[in-house]
């Protein structure tokens, strides 16, 4: 039994968002980036998560949420017709990152709200444990 | 003398509801966490532990065997999967939930607080 309940599912869950909110940020700054040390253009980062058992209570099994993996989006990015640019190819087109800033927009908000439902559980968690405290007084 | 205070139905039925509030936050918890998870259920406190309670209440054994009625967890029933992933969480029913648990926790908190400062009031014979 801990004294603030539901926290230890909810961490994991504030984690596993914080990282998304990472890739999402690494897609967002390399939406312009050709060349990479892996050779060709900037691939997306996508973010995948795997619930994990935390414990059993009242019959019932809690997950909480872990970062499963993160790959790259093998989908081909645009080519751009720019001769003057250092990647372009002998056809004067460079290859682009298939990075969509719509997508990664889309992706930052629902991690943030994400994030606030869960940090609003831990508040709530510590409103009950501090009423708890206060019994008999 | 003592013991009719911490055996009183109300007491009995205020703590029996307190771990069962504290339960369901810890499901609450589980729920908005796993808001994305294709596939996860909604949990939330068993539906016959309301009824298993209620006819203990009925019966008026309450002060005499709350203390074996456990409450328990169950994926819950009623809920239905509006989204093609079959995840039935609807966080905006979450975060409702939790706040109405919060409030009920705190009554029930201060019902079991109210049953100790009488006692200590019996035994001083001051207010507070």
């Amino acid at each position: 039994m801990n004294l603030i309940s539901g926290v230890d599912i909810t961490s994991g869950a504030l984690t596993a968002q914080k990282i998304r909110l990472d890739i999402v940020a690494q897609n967002i700054a390399n939406a312009q980036t050709t060349r990479t040390p892996e050779g060709g253009p900037y691939q997306r980062k996508i973010i995948s998560f795997e619930n994990e058992l935390v414990k059993r209570a009242g019959g019932a099994s809690l997950e909480t949420v872990n970062v499963a993996s993160i790959t790259n989006d093998k989908s081909p990015g645009q080519a751009v017709y720019n001769p003057q640019h250092p990647d372009a190819g002998p056809d004067g087109t460079v290859m682009m990152p298939n990075v969509n800033l719509a997508f990664e927009m889309v992706d930052l908000i629902t991690a943030s709200r994400a994030y606030e439902a869960n940090l609003s559980v831990v508040k709530n968690a510590r409103t009950l444990a501090m009423k708890a405290l206060e019994i008999g007084k | 003398m003592i013991d009719p205070i911490f055996q009183s139905g109300n007491y009995q039925l205020a703590r029996t509801l307190l771990d069962a509030a504290a339960l369901r936050q810890e499901a609450i918890a589980s729920n908005i966490a796993n808001a994305e998870t294709p596939g996860y259920r909604r949990l939330d406190l068993a539906p016959d532990f309301a009824a298993q309670l209620k006819s203990r209440c009925l019966a008026g054994e309450l002060s005499s065997g709350a203390g074996k009625l456990q409450p328990t967890l169950a994926q819950d029933p009623n809920a239905r999967s509006i989204r093609p992933d079959g995840n039935s969480v609807e966080i905006e029913k979450e975060l409702l939930s939790m706040n109405k648990n919060a409030v009920e926790y705190q009554f029930l908190a201060d019902v079991v607080s109210g049953n100790i400062k009488q006692l200590k009031m019996a035994i001083t014979g001051r207010a507070s």
